[in-house]
């Protein structure tokens, strides 16, 4: 059925338009597809609308990808003028088919810069592209950029605002309220964007990078956002026990939650100060009112430098115990996934690097011992039957080796610490090489999974070998 | 049934069938297939049509250096037409686009310098304007020592390797264009031993290959954290299928075959110059055999033509990265020590090829020839620059040399 050049401009300009009525029809499109479909059979739009999912009939792809190609590249070459609204339709018509057509996302850069599009256009067309082309490495680039415009302007509005300190007060506040909630927004909704891309493709390397950056860049030493993420992300990882990526990104959570809850000397919380600015979601928001707001902040909000280090060990130790645990339950419960003990060694990894940094530092307070943690040296005098919790069981009924008794290697707080025995606060055994050592015998003992015992007897060739050589 | 028993399964079907109709298993590489394959690919590079690809240049160098693998000769009027289609994608303000008319990008760039070496001629080298094409890698580096992909683009690791790859090759490399590469290279590595896109995200084959051949180029890949990146190539050669996959816990695909394999000759010269005294004379650190075995067995369209999996479809990135890969992992060593393991018939045997630049050593050692002969352009960057840099021919020149001594 060869097709007139004619015919192809009518059906290609029917196409675009019924695209873009699609959208002013329904705003709350949230998927897009290709409907199988290798014949037009009756004379109707090849644009589907059900609901609030968008398909075009495979057909005509063939048509419209190479016309509405080439009509952008001509505007490019200025050899075809396009006027705005045109320019829109048809960018929006070629990322749906094509999101790597890096032009038409430049096209989209320019009209966003002179105000014709607004910045939130682009994030939902990246949306729903990604709905169909969830790695599509220009969607993700151009998202990063339309963000990094948002961030600017807020950053400016903030600037600006900081110029006329001397008015009112209340007005600023409010403004600033509303810019953090529209970042908190724009997070949110980006956790999520990263989140449906993840699973449409298993280890969507492009998506969890974008996720990385966004806390980056938007939510930079946010110790709420990084605990909300690593909680929120537990249930998304045992559902993919195999994504490489998702365990990555705890990875990079952890690694940043320790920097920053180690990193604050005798603190308080770290309200958003407005010299600061605020292009990056504030702590306990709105800020400037943080500082009565904590939002469940964990440990640190005491005054006094010393309690607060301890905390801070305590918290940290608190992290890595969960994340062994979380660990040591998947591999148990999914034998034979190379990711579970890939992010057992990391963790282990991020632990051991922590504690031979921290052992100085640690020291310094009269307040607790860091003994090293495959250091055979005893020397341990008097040990607090309380300074050991849960250790007698881990998950799934399995013994911890570390008895109170063992003294290879042990955090140990001071046991004449009264403030802290008051409080009672129990720490978790920490992960050592003895306790993985045994962890290993024991899922060795336990499993006939031969990818499981591959694994295993990797892990403790690596503890061997890797760590075992370091000390 | 999980992805990865899918394939597992298919790659189980593919091995039994084989056996079944061959008593004694004899790969064979479909030699005149993927010659006609090819050969159609090339007719329509240097069409004059506007095409959807921003990849032209790609699909030239994937091409060529599939056929120069093959030991099939170019004709030179499509060797000519190519360089002339390349000269059009040249942008005026230096580097190359990935169609007439575009904006300049590090990846088409590196890809079009290449299908130039390849093709060889004068007329290929000259069409390269260096001092162009040095503006263009200066106006896309950035303060911290990575470049970014195009001006206003973003950064990732593969840009070090293209430029670094084009600069060496064309005689264009100053010390002072890769000032502070290195350590942003280095830092890329992660804990896993691989290098990342980015810093900071997850260890990945294709940069981790960018990055380590960035760095031979420039000498520093002693810096690296060779035992632990070993480590982490060595475990994505897949037991069963034999091929590699990009990442941990991730399906095998027939590019890896390059972009991981590749690494190892970087490892095992880089060790052998730290003075490992355990390294072998004859092989690589990875399971040559398994890996031919699965390119020549699961990764060939019959048609013509290879592939990610059994049951994807051909293309010609696929054809170029398996083609590679079966190359590497035939031919151990230089023209010193060289030693052979080819899996099946002799006629399986591919040309080997440069494990930095990816295109026949003779090609490589032909260009630099012809460049090194050329003085390093001036940059308008540098305040009274000449004399200044001297062209950095330790690392290109000796990496290449080595090969060839």
């Amino acid at each position: 059925m060869a097709e007139s050049e004619e015919e192809v401009d009518v059906l290609v300009q029917r196409v675009v338009k019924d695209i873009a009525n699609a959208f002013k029809k329904n705003p709350s499109i949230d998927e897009i597809g290709v409907i199988p479909c290798p014949e037009a059979r009756y004379n109707r739009s090849p644009i589907v609308l059900v609901e609030n999912k968008l398909g075009v009939e495979s057909w005509c792809v063939k048509f419209l990808l190479p016309y509405v190609h080439n009509k952008l590249l001509l505007y490019r070459q200025r050899k075809h003028w396009l006027d705005r609204e045109a320019l829109v339709d048809i960018t929006c018509t070629l990322l749906l088919l094509n999101p790597d057509f890096t032009t038409a996302w430049n096209v989209r850069k320019e009209l966003l810069q002179c105000g014709v599009l607004n910045p939130e256009k682009d994030l939902y067309l990246g949306k729903l592209a990604l709905t169909k082309f969830p790695k599509s490495p220009e969607t993700w680039i151009h998202r990063r950029w339309v963000l990094q415009q948002v961030l600017n302007q807020v950053s400016t509005l903030d600037h600006n605002k900081n110029q006329q300190q001397a008015e009112a007060v209340q007005a600023d506040a409010e403004r600033n309220e509303q810019l953090s909630d529209r970042l908190a927004r724009t997070l949110r909704q980006e956790m999520k964007v990263c989140s449906d891309a993840a699973g449409r493709y298993p280890s969507n390397y492009n998506a969890w990078s974008h996720r990385i950056w966004v806390l980056q860049h938007m939510a930079r030493g946010n110790v709420k956002v990084l605990h909300d993420e690593l909680s929120s992300m537990r249930v998304w990882v045992s559902m993919h026990v195999s994504d490489h990526s998702g365990f990555h990104y705890r990875q990079f959570l952890l690694k940043e939650l320790i920097a920053e809850i180690c990193k604050r000397p005798a603190h308080t919380s770290t309200s958003c100060s407005p010299q600061r600015g605020c292009s990056t979601v504030p702590e306990g928001s709105p800020c400037p009112h943080s500082r009565s707001h904590s939002n469940g902040e964990p440990s640190g909000q005491e005054a006094g430098g010393e309690e607060d280090s301890h905390a801070d060990f305590t918290t940290v130790l608190q992290l890595f115990h969960q994340e062994m645990d979380l660990c040591s339950d998947l591999i148990q419960s999914f034998p034979g996934h190379e990711t579970l003990w890939s992010h057992r060694r990391h963790v282990f990894y991020l632990w051991d690097q922590w504690v031979r940094e921290h052992q100085h530092s640690c020291s310094r307070g009269s307040d607790c011992k860091l003994i090293h943690l495959t250091d055979p040296d005893p020397g341990v005098p008097e040990i607090s039957s309380q300074s050991c919790a849960g250790q007698g069981h881990g998950v799934n009924g399995q013994k911890h080796a570390s008895e109170p008794m063992e003294v290879d290697g042990l955090f140990l707080p001071d046991p004449h610490n009264s403030k802290r025995l008051k409080r009672g606060v129990l720490l978790p055994c920490p992960p050592t090489l003895p306790t993985e050592l045994s962890f290993v015998s024991s899922v060795l003992g336990g499993c006939c999974n031969t990818e499981q015992r591959h694994f295993a007897l990797a892990y403790r060739k690596w503890l061997d070998t890797v760590i075992g050589l370091q000390s | 049934m999980s992805f990865e028993k899918k394939v597992e399964q298919s790659i189980q079907e593919v091995m039994s069938v084989y056996k079944q109709i061959h008593s004694l298993p004899q790969p064979t590489l479909l030699r005149e297939q993927h010659y006609q394959y090819l050969k159609k690919g090339l007719r329509h590079l240097s069409d004059a049509y506007e095409c959807l690809d921003a990849s032209r240049p790609w699909l030239c160098f994937w091409i060529l250096h599939s056929l120069e693998l093959l030991q099939e000769p170019i004709p030179a009027a499509v060797a000519s037409d190519v360089c002339q289609f390349l000269a059009r994608c040249q942008s005026p303000t230096g580097g190359f686009a990935g169609g007439p008319g575009q904006h300049a990008h590090l990846a088409p760039t590196y890809a079009a310098v290449n299908a130039l070496c390849i093709i060889g001629t004068d007329e290929a080298y000259n069409v390269i304007d260096r001092e162009k094409l040095l503006d263009f890698l200066w106006s896309v580096k950035q303060p911290d020592g990575s470049f970014v992909m195009h001006v206003g683009g973003e950064v990732d690791v593969r840009s070090a390797y293209c430029a670094a790859s084009v600069a060496s090759l064309t005689n264009i490399l100053t010390p002072k264009l890769f000032e502070n590469t290195t350590n942003w290279i280095l830092s890329c590595q992660n804990w896993e031993g691989g290098l990342s896109g980015v810093p900071g995200l997850e260890a990945h084959g294709g940069y981790t290959f960018c990055g380590t051949a960035a760095l031979v180029i420039l000498g520093k890949e002693h810096m690296l954290d060779l035992k632990a990146l070993l480590r982490w190539v060595v475990s994505r050669q897949m037991r069963f299928e034999g091929g590699f996959q990009g990442r941990c816990n991730k399906l095998v695909d027939g590019c890896y075959s390059f972009w991981q394999a590749g690494l190892l000759p970087l490892l095992h010269r880089a060790l052998y110059k730290e003075g490992e005294s355990e390294l072998s004379q004859q092989r690589w650190m990875f399971e040559q055999q398994a890996l031919q075995e699965y390119i020549l067995l699961c990764c060939q369209n019959p048609t013509g033509g290879l592939l990610d999996k059994p049951g994807k479809s051909r293309d010609f990135y696929h054809t170029c990265y398996c083609l590679s890969g079966l190359s590497i992992a035939q031919h151990f060593g230089n023209m010193d020590n060289h030693y052979e393991v080819i899996l099946g018939k002799e006629e399986n045997r591919l040309a080997p090829t440069h494990p930095v630049y990816n295109i026949c050593p003779e090609k490589v050692a032909q260009a630099l020839q012809h460049f090194l002969r050329m003085p390093v352009p001036e940059v308008s960057r540098q305040p009274g620059g000449s004399g200044e840099d001297r062209p950095s021919d330790a690392a290109a020149a000796s990496s290449s040399a080595d090969l060839q001594s």
